[in-house]
């Protein structure tokens, strides 16, 4: 297997909590930085729907009077 | 009696290379179901959060 030796100089008691450390400092940064730089991870976390905007037009629009007859 | 290049040569880190790729063995295991279950999660939060929207 590729890189297999690497155990024979790096101790795992110390080269396995270190990539498991630097993976989950990784990805919690990853995640931590999406939270607090973008709007729509926290309103999606509060459970707050992605659209809140009604729209009502097609009511007006079927209200409207249908246009004239031509001859 | 074990000679320099042989497997029964133990390491400065106390491991034989065959107990070295065992280990390794392990590490790449854990981390392609870790990447996998990862793969996954983001699958979901794409679908289902406005992730890329």
């Amino acid at each position: 297997m590729i890189y297999g030796k690497l155990w024979l100089v790096v101790k795992p008691t110390v080269g396995i909590p270190l990539f498991l450390g630097g993976v989950a400092i990784g990805s919690f940064m990853v995640h931590y930085m999406l939270l607090t730089n973008t709007t729509w991870l926290k309103k999606y976390y509060e459970g707050k729907p992605a659209v809140t905007a009604m729209v009502d037009a097609p009511a007006a629009t079927a209200a409207a009077a249908p246009p004239p007859a031509k001859p | 009696m074990a000679d320099a290049t042989g497997s029964d040569k133990v390491w400065p880190t106390g491991l034989t290379e065959e107990q070295s790729e065992e280990i390794h063995k392990h590490v790449i295991q854990g981390t392609q179901i870790f990447g996998f279950i990862a793969a996954l999660a983001h699958l979901f939060a794409y679908i289902y959060s406005p992730w890329l929207k």
